[in-house]
């Protein structure tokens, strides 16, 4: 072979060679783009998590602490009221809070998507409490409800002396002011997935619907509704994962109060990690926490699994 | 039919003032003294206007020694929320591709893990967060922070940033695959010109709910770095002593400001970012 | 290593390293100090910044992290920063929790300066035992306040025809139906949970002071099922019936414009409502106050109070910034500025408050502390995390404020429920 061709063919390797490496880099980056970031986020999810179960087995109180105890901190912590409470209060709350935001975020889409004028003034003022932090709100909301200077004496002093709206001081009532003072919070985001669900869906269905002689009620009704149904999931989880940490609000409106009877499983464990010093029982009501969770999502993965074998088997 | 259209626009416009009134209230009571509400109630009209309290509130409430009001707060919240939002959008980005797009093995599980974090209550991270924090030397500093949110922010971003890239058609990765591109390629020519939608809402998102924490603030940082989350917790328990319910009041507006604005220019935004969930 | 031998050593270790450290810290290092407490606002607030500059005036470098919130904040924050490995050198801590904190992180022995300052003496002597729970000093009080005291509005007086105060719960009593008739709230009450503790245990101080300190105090069975304490139950009861119907989760301060103006009678609660009051805008003639009413015996005092724990330092800075500190809080100079802004007592007995800038409510208190010393009538605060470790004292709250707030639960069930309550939280 020629030098000329030698060389040209060396080059080429070169290339060949240099190319294979960048190409070994770019895959190697890749990788590393992938993993890195979902590992840490996935690490950090299940360590931590692992982390809190094992303290709830242990007798740790002010500082971590390894030595076993068994159940035996599950069973305190069940056998207080504050939990008891606590979690009978996640329930009411949680099915209160999660259906009315859904319930009256949906109202708020189909009004604000008959083409009304002012339709992002409104849509603004609907979404502004988002940016509002759960402890304004629970501030805010606490003098609202306050029997004694809020908008009860406000309406009694405009006249209407028998007007009562005292549920804040109420053992009974004061857990529905928490699902208005949330509702209020989260009605807007709610509205916002549902709004953008309604207008993606495809104008087709809808002039079919309407060329089969359909009113508007059964157009929503069998035509939308059905198509957005994605975006209920998506809604029902983002809220459901707030009611559960909802913290901040409780604190700043109720304070868990009056007594104990607005307590939820968040003061709970911070309660006892924390004020009482008992990271033990506070990590085993965490854990029992997610359990219940467990318990709500999984039904709901069993049966999205069950809907997919169903689809392609048939 | 003309009955249904002033019952819409009744029924919205009765919504729309109850949503209004708290902000309502608290707007009036920044312009009240806080001796005229401890006096009279909550709820009224102002007696005199005064716009003292957002003086007080920006640079001059006490909290302890420091009489800086909530301002430099305000700037560490700052230094704070930004570098977090977006580390944890474009991570949220990267990682909504992977698992969305360009597929491997396990990435549902992977996918699930993360998700999962949504779920795990703040107070039950914290003592894990403060091991991680003294092992990388990242106490008491707004790095350290920036790093639990991003971590944390990723379940968030990730979840939504795959549920928008899902609706991407595999067709456009098998061209540009054909045509030789590899992963950073198609993910910085490809997937981002098409994710400012889920970007806006991500990133909206991301920095509310990095603004308006609390907990994390007041445990990784000390002193005058806190954020300004922390100085409002403060002027809540300065009202156990004294009535200060003006100067909360601004303070709160202050510093409800930022995540406010957000929403006011963003909102068309994070409308248009559901609206285009899927690419037609 | 195996964790129990690790504990084991730790708490060996609240001994043997609370070593008197200063024999070394002759250092010419410029004093620093670093501080954690709940203190960010109002006059706590104040007063801790003023003693800041004290010891900045005095030379030393003052590094003071308030943290926002209460006391879960504040300790949330202090044992992030040990489990960092990175205590502040001087940190809030009060009552049992010095004991139960002292055992997962070295303290210092600061009982050589104690001695020199000749301070043990001068401190009541159940304040002083909390300070050594190893048997040598690792803590310092701040200052003082007595729990159960009564303050009475004078215009509330005029309105329901009431004269003097109260000495006895049935006259506590009598006065409410007088109120009452008088279209007055008869005791403003905050609706937070310290505030339903603290009514508690001033019904049961009242009642007798030794029963408070057996059931109370020593957790004893028989005391708890005795019928004094179904007597402060009942005493509960009547004190949930004439408060204000109003409140929840609301802080009692914001009752005081009405109870200035004399829509609300009596206040039962520390010291400290007196700087309240004047900051919320009364004067001293607004209001009378004294001790609460006491059954049978002169008053004895329910003592709360604030102290510093001292934490292993690292460096000689901060050992020299703790022996300044340790002096600066013992001296009575320093006590009088910090009561003075605070409406607190000091925590020497032997300190003069005739001067001015004390009130007579203050005088009155330090007064009836020296007594309540000499007489053995000092008990320790429930409400205010002096008398249990915090655990247990949230137990026992949790009853007592349901209780407060659910007028259907009798006195015995409640009473029962804090038996219970007692046993499970040990």
């Amino acid at each position: 072979m020629s030098p000329a061709l030698q060389a040209r063919g060396a080059n080429a390797g070169r290339r060949r060679a240099a190319g294979v490496w960048r190409r070994r880099l770019g895959a190697a980056l890749t990788q590393l783009a992938i993993w890195v970031p979902l590992l840490v986020a996935a690490g950090n999810v299940v360590v931590f998590t692992l982390w809190t179960t094992w303290i709830s087995f242990t007798a740790s109180k002010l500082m971590p602490d390894y030595s076993w105890v068994g159940l035996r901190n599950y069973w305190a912590v069940t056998r207080t009221a504050n939990f008891q409470i606590a979690y009978g209060n996640l329930v009411i709350f949680g099915l209160g809070y999660v259906l009315l935001t859904m319930a009256l975020g949906l109202l708020l889409a189909i009004l604000l998507d008959q083409r009304v004028r002012g339709e992002n003034v409104l849509r603004t003022i609907f979404l502004y409490p988002l940016a509002v932090s759960f402890v304004v709100t629970g501030t805010v909301w606490s003098w609202l409800l306050n029997p004694g200077l809020g908008v009860q004496k406000l309406v009694q002093d405009l006249g209407w002396v028998d007007f009562r709206f005292d549920w804040l001081v109420q053992s009974d009532k004061a857990i529905y002011t928490l699902i208005l003072a949330g509702v209020w919070q989260a009605a807007g985001f709610a509205m916002a997935l549902f709004l953008a669900g309604l207008r993606s869906v495809d104008g087709d269905l809808i002039k079919a619907a309407q060329i089969d002689g359909a009113g508007p009620l059964r157009i929503y009704r069998s035509v939308l509704l059905p198509t957005i149904w994605p975006i209920f999931v998506t809604v029902f989880v983002i809220l459901l994962q707030w009611a559960i940490k909802a913290f901040d609000l409780v604190r700043a409106l109720t304070g868990g109060g009056p007594g104990i009877s607005t307590m939820l499983p968040t003061l709970v464990v911070y309660d006892f990690m924390f004020q009482r010093g008992e990271l033990g029982r506070g990590s085993a009501a965490a854990v029992l926490m997610l359990l219940s969770l467990v318990v709500v999502l999984a039904p709901y993965g069993i049966y999205v699994r069950w809907r997919k074998q169903r689809q392609a088997r048939a | 039919m003309k009955w249904s259209r002033v019952i819409i626009y009744t029924a919205l416009i009765a919504l729309a003032l109850l949503f209004l009134m708290p902000l309502g209230v608290v707007v009036v009571n920044s312009l009240r003294s806080s001796q005229e509400i401890a006096a009279t109630s909550m709820i009224g009209w102002p007696r005199h206007l005064t716009l003292a309290n957002y003086g007080q509130a920006w640079n001059q409430f006490c909290m302890a020694e420091h009489c800086w009001g909530i301002e430099p707060y305000m700037l560490n919240s700052f230094t704070l929320v930004i570098p977090a939002t977006i580390f944890s959008t474009l991570l949220g980005a990267l990682a909504g591709f992977s698992i969305a797009l360009w597929r491997f093995r396990g990435d549902q599980v992977v996918f699930g893990l993360v998700t999962l974090g949504i779920f795990l209550p703040e107070q039950m991270k914290l003592i894990p967060w403060v091991v991680v924090l003294r092992d990388l030397s990242l106490m008491n500093t707004i790095a350290g922070l920036i790093l639990i949110h991003t971590v944390q922010g990723m379940s968030f971003t990730t979840l939504f940033c795959r549920n928008y890239y899902v609706g991407i058609p595999q067709d456009l990765l098998k061209a540009a695959r054909i045509d030789g591109a590899g992963f950073f390629r198609i993910f910085w020519r490809i997937i981002l010109p098409l994710s400012p939608p889920i970007l806006i809402v991500t990133v909206i998102f991301q920095f509310t709910g990095i603004w308006n924490e609390f907990l994390y603030g007041v445990t990784f940082t000390s002193g005058g770095q806190q954020p300004v989350t922390a100085a409002l917790i403060a002027l809540s328990a300065a009202i156990t002593s004294e009535p200060m319910y003006g100067e909360q009041s601004a303070a709160v507006l202050i510093a409800a400001l930022p995540t406010l604005l957000v929403y006011l220019f963003g909102g068309r935004y994070f409308l248009r970012g559901l609206t285009a969930g899927a690419v037609k | 290593m195996p964790v129990t031998t690790r504990r084991r050593l730790l708490a060996g270790s609240a001994a043997a390293l609370a070593l008197p450290a200063f024999a070394r810290a002759q250092s010419e290092a410029k004093p620093r100090i670093t501080a954690i407490s709940q203190w960010s606002a109002g006059s706590d607030g104040a007063a801790i910044s003023a003693l800041g500059k004290v010891f900045e005036e005095r030379g030393g470098i003052w590094q003071h992290n308030p943290v926002p919130g209460f006391t879960t904040e504040m300790m949330n924050k202090l044992r992030a920063q040990i489990i960092a490995g990175d205590p502040p050198a001087i940190s809030q801590l009060k009552g049992p929790e010095i004991a139960a904190w002292s055992k997962i992180a070295p303290t210092v022995d600061i009982s050589p300066l104690v001695k020199a300052a000749g301070y043990a003496e001068k401190v009541p002597a159940e304040l002083a035992k909390s300070c050594q729970p190893g048997g040598h000093w690792i803590a310092l009080p701040l200052q003082v306040y007595r729990i159960n005291t009564l303050f009475m509005s004078t215009r509330g007086m005029q309105r329901a025809g009431i004269t003097k105060a109260p000495t006895s719960w049935a006259e506590f009593n009598d006065t409410a139906e007088k109120m009452k008739a008088a279209g007055m709230i008869p005791l403003a009450n905050g609706g937070i949970r310290y505030d339903d503790g603290m009514k508690f245990e001033i019904a049961l101080a009242g009642i007798s002071p030794d029963v408070y300190r057996r059931a109370i105090m020593q957790l004893d069975t028989d005391a708890l099922k005795g019928r004094e304490v179904l007597a402060a139950f009942e005493q509960l009861r009547k004190f949930s019936n004439v408060m204000n119907p109003n409140i929840a989760a609301q802080p009692w301060a914001v009752n005081l414009p009405a109870f200035v103006k004399g829509d609300m009678g009596m206040v039962l609660m520390g010291g400290w409502a007196q700087g309240n009051l004047l900051k919320a805008g009364a004067t001293v003639a607004d209001f009378s106050s004294g001790p609460a009413p006491q059954e049978t015996g002169p008053p004895c005092f329910d003592l709360n109070a604030d102290c510093f724990i001292f934490w292993q330092p690292k460096g000689a800075d901060l050992e020299a910034g703790q022996k300044l500190f340790a002096e600066i809080v013992m001296q009575t100079a320093t006590q009088e500025m910090y009561s003075k802004i605070t409406g607190s007592i000091p925590a020497r007995t032997d300190v003069n408050l005739s001067a001015e800038g004390f009130s007579d409510g203050q005088r009155n208190s330090a007064q009836n502390l020296r007594d309540a010393i000499a007489q053995d009538r000092v008990v320790l605060s429930l409400g205010h995390n002096m008398a249990q470790p915090n655990g247990m004292t949230a137990a026992m709250i949790d009853v007592l404020t349901e209780y407060v707030h659910n007028s259907a639960i009798p006195a015995a069930e409640g009473q029962k429920k804090l038996v219970e309550a007692v046993a499970s939280a040990q």
